[in-house]
């Protein structure tokens, strides 16, 4: 029966990317100034979308491990298990942010980047997550992952900054398209629809690929605590 | 098709092609790891120490 379920939700999210993929490229309208090269919103915006998503997962699982940790074990490792996977899924999209402007930019703009509020701190929050998995991958110890914790919380400070740099301050990056003020909103009905259904679809495959990381996440503690009570049997 | 277009087209497909490589990529590099852990707990379902 899980099986069955597992395998229809990947049947829908193909289903849903490749829908998602024919409503970007062949549905929706050439953009009037842009032309062409505005597609690419179709995958930026989403994958935005959805690492903050995830980096917001990961503060909810890094604060979950601070306050388990000391009288609920296992509720703090499943915490922390939470926790790594929203930053490392999260540091997924937010590459293809990060790949994706630029090219975009390098058309629209003429360069491939600048240092406006909205970049830098794309780029902040992407090097905060980055040192985090760093962190986890190459310390050792038993303050490992109360110190990842920490750095968890202090990079999701960084997603509401991001989020607001282009309503703060004046940036090269385009203005906000939602929730931006009555100028903002996508206008075009297609244009519009193959939006959504590029949410929809990233946010599905975000999923899968965030149960899939926190399934190993959680194998790998398992093996951690069996070799340790080997070690305390020895 | 104008020079502008086709830079405009070879843009839009390299953004889609590299954010389908680095998806698919780690994907597949968690494919890998959650295979091997399978095996792991195979074997030591198999010979229990």
């Amino acid at each position: 029966m899980k099986k069955l379920a597992i395998g229809l939700y990947v049947a829908l999210t193909v289903a849903l990317m490749v829908w998602g993929f024919y409503q970007a490229i062949y549905v929706a309208p050439d953009e009037q100034t842009m032309h062409e090269v505005q597609r690419i919103f179709y995958y930026h915006v989403p994958s935005a979308m959805v690492a903050f998503l995830f980096f917001a997962i990961s503060l909810a699982g890094s604060i979950g491990f601070l306050a388990f940790r000391r009288n609920r074990e296992d509720w703090a490792q499943i915490s922390d298990a939470w926790a790594l996977a929203g930053a490392e899924v999260g540091v997924v999209f937010c590459t293809v942010v990060l790949i994706t402007g630029p090219l975009w930019g390098r058309r629209a703009w003429g360069i491939w980047w600048t240092w406006d509020a909205r970049l830098t701190t794309t780029l902040v929050l992407w090097l905060i997550y980055v040192s985090y998995l760093l962190l986890r991958r190459f310390a050792a110890g038993p303050q490992v992952q109360t110190l990842a914790a920490v750095l968890g919380i202090f990079g999701a400070l960084d997603v509401p900054i991001v989020y607001m740099s282009n309503r703060w301050w004046r940036t090269q990056h385009p203005a906000p398209v939602f929730g931006g003020g009555d100028d903002s909103g996508i206008k075009d009905p297609a244009m519009l629809a193959a939006f959504g259904w590029n949410v929809l679809a990233w946010l599905a495959w975000g999923i899968l690929i965030l149960a899939l990381r926190y399934r190993v996440e959680r194998q790998q503690q398992k093996f951690a605590a069996q070799e340790a009570q080997q070690a305390l049997n020895a | 098709m104008d020079e502008r277009a086709i830079l405009d087209h070879q843009f839009t497909v390299a953004a889609y092609a590299i954010t389908w490589a680095i998806q698919l990529g780690y994907v597949a590099w968690l494919a890998f790891k959650w295979r091997a852990q399978k095996r792991e707990a195979d074997r030591a379902a198999r010979n229990p120490r």
